[in-house]
């Protein structure tokens, strides 16, 4: 073989290794890659098929009171659940209370059966933040993820299908005097216990009117 | 030949010795702790923490300090590695620059238990122990809100623009209150979670924007700052601080109304857990959470007698 065509063969094969060696991508491109976390997908999932058939478990609120109040740890131990560890712990609650007011960020409950002096909780429905209803149900593992962002989009997403799908039909109809059963969850401090400002984040709400 | 059989021989008596040294040990295990720096009380609690920790689980402990230089902290690896530590509680100094140090002692065995700042590597540590600094804004963000009443011009002082911990804060933050339209960001600076850099930086801003309702810094060191420069601009009691920590100087602040509420971070926790995750190492345990954050509780006016600093008990 004439020495330019052996040249020219090696310069195509040297020419070809190098063009397929090397890579170009945009940086932006292999970031978006890398968090392909769908967390809208996760929590829409995760409603459906977790939280909403859950909430059979959920404790009834009266019961848990009288319950932190009489044996604390316990309640905490059989009760509640968080991805974290610390003192913030989130339960899955239910009850049934008549409203005593409507205000811009909350509808202020009367639970029945609760007992004299038992103050009002309140029904988030202007401010739906934070991981108490992910957190709530025990049913999220947090090993299945592998990036701390993800689960924080989680609780935003989740949030969010609450200000989607369950605050707005019940803010446009409740009104003072309404009955209404609730299923929600609730944030405690387990070792700064306040049971006289519980705020329910909600998350099946009915109103019957009477 | 000869040469052959001698040079065998000694390789296979070298081997010998090194396995019956690994045999004959049963002094108690040893815990490095290797810390970001010293310079800082919060790091030097962390660090006292998961030392005594370590003791009153029967091992052997030693704080090295690396003074925030990632080379200073690749030594310190190095001697714990080659000094036979068993296990490493590392806070690191740089979320990428430290990978290679926790890969190093991952590849010779020694297990890395993170604490309070993580490194960017999924599984290069055995486990991360973090405060949960994105939910514990998202609160001070709901406060914040509330507080602000929907409305007002707020400013932002971030932390080191490379440290997770920065944005982990600014975007819980940010997740909530920017649902609000009422309330508009007028700057957002770094003031490197430096005081005296938060106070120059608040300085300069109130210059351009005199007429600001709050102010939300991602570290409690950068909130006193920020108050300094309001107070020495008389307008301490028209603007609203918030930080984020659980100082000692914040929580009294909060107790006399001039700073409105602080994000409370555990030291105390992670260090313990760090440890206790180390002993469970030891005893066979291998499947510990990637991350495991820890919940940070908002410290406000109403709730601050039940905190002192650094979320220790009163």
């Amino acid at each position: 073989m004439p020495k330019p065509i052996r040249y020219l063969l090696f310069a195509v094969v040297f020419a070809l290794l190098a063009y397929n060696s090397v890579y170009f991508r945009k940086l932006d491109e292999v970031k978006a890659g890398a968090a392909a976390f769908d967390a809208a997908g996760y929590a829409e999932d995760f409603w459906g098929k977790k939280l909403i058939p859950g909430l059979s478990k959920a404790v009834d609120l009266n019961a848990l009171t009288a319950q932190l109040k009489t044996e604390k740890d316990k309640a905490f131990e059989q009760y509640s659940h968080a991805l974290g560890i610390g003192n913030i712990r989130y339960f899955l609650v239910k009850g049934q209370g008549i409203v005593a007011d409507v205000s811009e960020n909350e509808v202020s409950v009367k639970l029945i059966g609760a007992g004299e002096g038992a103050g009002n909780v309140r029904i988030a429905t202007e401010y739906i933040f934070g991981n108490a209803v992910r957190d709530a149900s025990g049913a999220i593992d947090i090993n299945a993820f592998t990036n701390s962002m993800d689960f924080n989009n989680v609780s935003a997403e989740i949030n969010e299908l609450i200000r989607e799908k369950v605050v707005p039909p019940f803010k446009s109809k409740v009104k003072k005097g309404d009955r209404v059963t609730f299923h929600g969850a609730i944030e405690l401090n387990r070792e700064h216990l306040q049971l006289n400002n519980i705020e329910i984040i909600p998350v099946s709400l009915q109103i019957e009117q009477p | 030949m000869h040469y052959r059989i001698a040079l065998f021989g000694i390789l296979f008596g070298l081997g010998w010795i090194g396995c019956k040294t690994k045999e004959s040990k049963d002094e108690p295990k040893k815990i490095a702790i290797v810390v970001s720096t010293l310079n800082n009380p919060w790091f030097v609690f962390l660090a006292q923490k998961a030392e005594s920790k370590a003791k009153q689980l029967g091992y052997e402990s030693k704080i090295f300090d690396s003074q925030n230089n990632t080379a200073q902290e690749t030594d310190h690896f190095d001697n714990a590695i080659a000094s036979g530590y068993d296990a490493i509680l590392f806070n690191p100094t740089d979320a990428d620059g430290s990978i290679v140090n926790v890969k190093n002692a991952a590849a010779a065995g020694v297990p890395v238990f993170c604490m309070d700042r993580e490194v960017n590597a999924n599984g290069a540590a055995t486990s991360q122990i973090l405060s949960d600094s994105y939910s514990g804004c998202v609160a001070i963000g709901k406060y914040f809100v509330e507080t602000l009443n929907k409305k007002g011009k707020y400013v932002e002082i971030l932390g080191m623009v490379g440290d997770n911990n920065t944005w982990n804060r600014s975007k819980g933050f940010h997740s909530v209150v920017d649902f609000y339209p009422g309330l508009k960001m007028v700057a957002q600076q770094s003031a490197d979670f430096d005081r005296n850099k938060a106070m120059e930086v608040m300085e300069s801003i109130l210059q351009a924007h005199p007429d600001i309702d709050g102010v939300f810094c991602g570290n409690d060191a950068m909130a006193m700052g920020a108050y300094q420069a309001l107070v020495a601009a008389g307008k301490a009691d028209r603007v609203k601080v918030f930080g984020f920590d659980g100082a000692e100087d914040v929580v009294k602040s909060i107790r006399d109304g001039k700073i409105m509420a602080t994000g409370m971070q555990f030291p105390e926790v992670m260090a313990q857990t760090a440890a206790t995750f180390a002993d469970e190492y030891f005893k066979g345990k291998r499947d510990f959470p990637g991350k495991m954050p820890v919940a940070v509780e908002l410290v406000k006016k109403d709730n601050v007698e039940n905190y002192a600093a650094y979320g220790e008990k009163e």
